[in-house]
């Protein structure tokens, strides 16, 4: 038994006495391309603008605001009447106000002037 | 039909001088003092850029979130309920629609803007600060951008909310003929 074992081994080819270097090799090759579709991803849809998780965002990570608990749920079924209008109206009103009261990217940072480099007289 | 030896030659040096010139062209925008004052000032540019860097990255966020809850906590939901009553609703939807492309424009150009960015930063501002200053007004035209992206989804928020007036009419409208 032990001497047929043997034997069947010494028949294999090369890379068939080295399945388990090739198993490792394929299994890095094929995590390699998986990361770099999950990097071309993570990168292409905008979600690594999103990521304060980066090095370089440490000091304001703990300043996100989880917005979502300020909306209040506004039913998607029942009845339309005047007065789930007017609760809509009510909501959505309050929510706007804030939102547009934020007015973010305002302002001209990047402007020479603002950076100190306008030099001009 | 042969061509003259001398032309490949010709188109080689006229690339080469319009090259030339278009780089002098855009290196011209800053002048010799701002360069100066980029040199001596380069690390503190640095600075200022990196913290403008984080803050916007934060902006962007809590903004973005907000901007999406308005689209699937409020416009989607509303819409929704209206069209299960069978009422019209190609305005509302409409507009939701406008929303959220307009939506879909802030993210890509805040992308562009913080890809800009990124860019305005590697840039070795000592020994390119040419290259930087061109850079950093790149990243100027790109923040303007996605602030004319936030005054457009201002405007949107303000069409919807137009738009559930119209609608509120019409139901009262209907509401005194039955």
């Amino acid at each position: 038994m032990d001497d047929n074992q043997t034997f069947e081994v010494e028949n294999l080819s090369f890379w068939g006495k080295r399945r388990f270097v090739l198993l490792i090799i394929l299994a890095i090759i094929i995590s390699s391309v998986l990361v770099s579709v999950a990097m071309m991803m993570y990168d292409g849809s905008g979600a690594a603008q999103l990521d304060l998780s980066r090095p370089g965002y440490v000091d304001v990570r703990n300043r996100t605001v989880d917005s979502s608990g300020e909306f209040k749920n506004y039913s998607s079924s029942g009845t339309i009447d005047q007065k789930s209008i007017d609760e809509f109206k009510a909501l959505y009103d309050e929510q706007a106000s804030k939102t547009k009261t934020a007015d973010a990217f305002k302002g001209d940072p990047l402007n020479p002037d603002a950076m100190g480099i306008n030099t001009t007289p | 039909m042969k061509i003259p030896n001398k032309i490949p030659v010709i188109c080689i040096a006229l690339t080469v001088v319009l090259s030339g010139l278009v780089y002098l062209k855009v290196s011209a925008e800053a002048s010799p003092a701002q360069i100066s004052q980029i040199r001596n000032e380069c690390s503190s540019l640095k600075n200022t850029l990196n913290q403008l860097h984080v803050s916007d990255a934060l902006l962007r966020v809590n903004m973005g979130q907000r901007y999406e809850l308005m689209s699937t906590k409020l416009m989607d939901r509303f819409n929704n309920r209206a069209a299960s009553n069978n009422f019209k609703t190609e305005a509302l939807s409409e507009s939701a629609n406008n929303y959220k492309s307009m939506l879909d424009i802030f993210r890509l150009d805040y992308k562009a803007y913080e890809e800009k960015m990124v860019l305005a930063i590697k840039i070795d501002c000592q020994s390119e600060p040419s290259v930087f200053y061109d850079a950093l007004m790149s990243a100027r035209s790109g923040r303007a951008q996605v602030y004319s992206d936030v005054v457009k989804l201002n405007q949107q928020i303000d069409d919807y909310r137009a738009a559930v007036s119209q609608f509120e009419k019409s139901y009262q409208a209907v509401g005194e003929k039955g």
